[in-house]
């Protein structure tokens, strides 16, 4: 399975089929965690020097704290990812008690760009850069943290990892990821920092206490 | 601007450089160079990293061959296409193809240098095929008809009121010239766009051969937009962004946003292995990888020179050269401006189109300072002199043999003590004969064609002497 590019590599590089793979360099180690509770405050304090919203919060409050974010950012219409946790807190339920229009999260893509709010889980946090790792399926679609003009993701201090060196080994095999770090944001008038300016104008991060 | 150029007259274009370009240009170049300097302190291992991001980049390009071939197949085990192209013309006629035979009428493309590279825009709209950029800056100057003048911040010369103005001209709108509600203008319009059309078109910052993995690292969400909303998904990448593998990754994705804009991560980072696999997952039904050869795999031959190749696209070299910052963007006439873009486009387009841009340079090795993955750019446009004033074939230097033998003697006297001791003390007394006053008006040849413009000044003391003082 040879092509021209591929042999004109190896001509310039004077290398054979056969030539064997030179040794693999280093990589720099994984930084070391802190205790858990550091670990979560570093992670939240992040994502708050990003311009997000991030908090911890007790299960109980679920619903005052998506009362007050409607009324803060005039939420209308929202989806959810279909998952245990999001299932488990009832947030469906709270949004329609709230009277908020709910959209499938496998909407078409014209209902989803409607939604005011988008509400995700995270599959892993990491703590250095304040960054949520969202893994993709037809249960957690990309298009929920990405087209409504709000994203909420809710949490918990599990899915905290040291560094990146971890989240790779653990996910590497999934055929898709995004790292979300802050809202979406650009510079590319006279250098002013405008956020929203294609993905979430706002970042909402809750972090759920332990039950 | 976008197509590749026959010649590039640097010096002739720095005449014609718009004016407001040096003072735009120098602002950002300072807000990223504050920036950087911030999250560099902050990693007390930054030069161990640099070092293992070199000897990474060093490792693939040396082995381009094996970890080209993993990333095909891992490509097309995850259910994406993989397509090679040798030259500018195959990856468009690729592009086009796959674009055709899906009754394509609306791209929408993130920010990509090597669709730049081979001018695609100008190539899809011959094929009646609109061609949107969608990163906020590159719209903009695609609105205005302009060149990028800085890598990161594209539009970043022209003023809020003149983007106010071309936005009123081409979108038919009142804009005001504030650049919060020219930001949500364009998101408006450009929303509309993400979700009519029928392809994304990407670059990509790295591709992981373990997996087969695109890794695309964007602020805005255009990128996520383009390969998240379409059916189909184009990615075009040279075949230098390959990375062995997912752990070495790490070594980049610290020091990329941190080099470039002084964030510590990009807001978004994207890795893209293959199509959707479910339904309602969003996502493209069709993954195209264009792996871009377009003389690469040529310019591999020059150990020297290749070491172009480990880049990743930051910027920082730009923004801390004092050339770069007082032309911008366009007078290196290229898609890739600034130091990178000196020892890039010579290389790439051969030295007799682009043999200014070596000389485009103080020499002041800022940008080998700054430089994340430790490319000795210095060295690279000294070393593209000589091939400019010698030929790109020449295998070894050819300097005179009597020069030749006196540096080689004078680099042996000067690594003995002794020697270096006797010379500091001999010295003097030479040229206390030749002394006049405080200067030396007049020395022997070869020194004589010195002191012919300048007199030479008088030689004071030796430098250990000076330092024993201090």
């Amino acid at each position: 399975m040879t092509n021209s590019v591929i042999e004109n590599i190896r001509r310039s590089l004077g290398r054979s089929a056969q030539t064997r793979l030179g040794p693999r360099p280093a990589v720099y180690p994984a930084r070391q965690p802190e205790s858990s509770e550091a670990e979560a405050e570093r992670f939240l304090e992040e994502v708050r020097k990003l311009s997000g919203v991030a908090q911890m919060l007790s299960p109980d409050s679920v619903l005052d704290a998506l009362k007050a974010l409607a009324a803060e950012q005039d939420i209308r219409k929202a989806a959810v990812w279909n998952t245990p946790l999001l299932n488990q807190y009832q947030i469906t339920n709270h949004l329609s008690s709230l009277g908020i229009e709910l959209i499938s999260p496998n909407a078409s893509k014209h209902d989803l760009a409607l939604c005011d709010l988008g509400i995700t889980e995270a599959d892993y946090l990491l703590p250095e850069t304040g960054t949520l790792v969202l893994k993709s399926s037809a249960q957690k679609p990309r298009a929920v943290s990405l087209l409504p003009r709000v994203h909420l993701a809710i949490v918990r201090p599990e899915l905290l990892r040291p560094d990146l060196h971890q989240v790779f080994d653990e996910a590497r095999r999934d055929p898709y990821l995004v790292f979300i770090t802050g809202p979406s944001r650009t510079a590319d008038i006279e250098l002013t920092v405008t956020l929203g300016v294609h993905g979430p104008k706002n970042l909402y991060v809750w972090m759920l206490e332990e039950a | 601007m976008s197509e590749t150029p026959t010649y590039i007259g640097f010096e002739a274009y720095t005449k014609h450089i718009p004016p407001g370009i040096p003072a735009a240009v120098q602002q950002a170049t300072g807000r990223f160079v504050g920036g950087r300097a911030a999250r560099v302190a902050e990693l007390p291992h930054w030069e161990q990293l640099r070092q293992m991001a070199s000897d990474i980049r060093l490792h693939t390009i040396e082995n381009l061959d094996v970890y080209l071939e993993r990333l095909e197949e891992q490509v097309m085990a995850a259910g994406g296409h993989v397509h090679w192209a040798a030259t500018a013309e195959d990856a468009r006629q690729i592009v086009l193809d796959i674009a055709r035979r899906n009754n394509v009428r609306l791209a929408v493309k993130s920010k990509s240098m090597a669709t730049e590279e081979i001018a695609l825009n100008h190539a899809l709209e011959a094929a009646d095929i609109e061609a949107l950029e969608t990163d906020l800056g590159e719209y903009i100057i695609q609105l205005a008809g302009t060149g990028p003048s800085h890598i990161i911040v594209p539009a970043v010369h022209l003023k809020k009121e003149e983007i106010a103005a071309i936005f009123s001209e081409k979108l038919g709108i009142e804009a005001p010239a504030d650049p919060v509600a020219l930001t949500r203008i364009a998101r408006e319009v450009l929303r509309e766009k993400f979700l009519q059309a029928e392809m994304g078109i990407s670059g990509g910052n790295f591709l992981i051969a373990e997996t087969g993995t695109l890794v695309m690292v964007t602020n805005e969400g255009n990128g996520r937009m383009c390969t998240t909303l379409p059916d189909l998904h184009v990615a075009v990448v040279g075949i230098d962004k390959v990375i062995p593998d997912w752990e070495l990754l790490t070594v980049f994705l610290k020091l990329l946003a941190r080099s470039a804009t002084g964030q510590k991560l990009s807001t978004y980072t994207q890795f893209i292995t293959g199509p959707r696999r479910e339904e309602g997952e969003f996502g493209p039904r069709e993954f195209h990888l264009v792996l871009l050869d377009n003389g690469r795999s040529s310019v591999l031959r020059d150990p020297v020179g290749r070491e172009v190749f480990k880049c990743i696209r930051c910027g920082a070299c730009a923004n801390v050269c004092p050339v770069y910052k007082n032309v911008g963007g366009f007078a290196y006439g290229w898609f890739i401006s600034g130091p990178i873009g000196a020892i890039f486009a010579p290389q790439m387009l051969g030295t007799p189109a682009a043999r200014e841009l070596p000389y485009a340079s103080t020499l002041c090795g800022a940008c080998a300072e700054v430089c994340p993955v430790k490319i000795p750019i210095p060295a690279i446009l000294r070393h593209l002199r000589r091939r400019v004033a010698q030929g790109d074939e020449i295998a070894a230097p050819t300097m005179p043999a009597p020069i030749r033998a006196a540096a080689k003697l004078s680099a042996f006297a000067l690594a003995q003590n002794w020697m270096y001791r006797l010379g500091a003390r001999i010295l003097p007394l030479v040229m206390s004969i030749f002394q006049r006053g405080g200067w030396i008006p007049w020395a022997p040849y070869p020194l004589s064609r010195w002191t012919k413009i300048r007199p030479l000044p008088k030689f004071t003391a030796g430098f250990r002497q000076w330092w024993g003082r201090r």
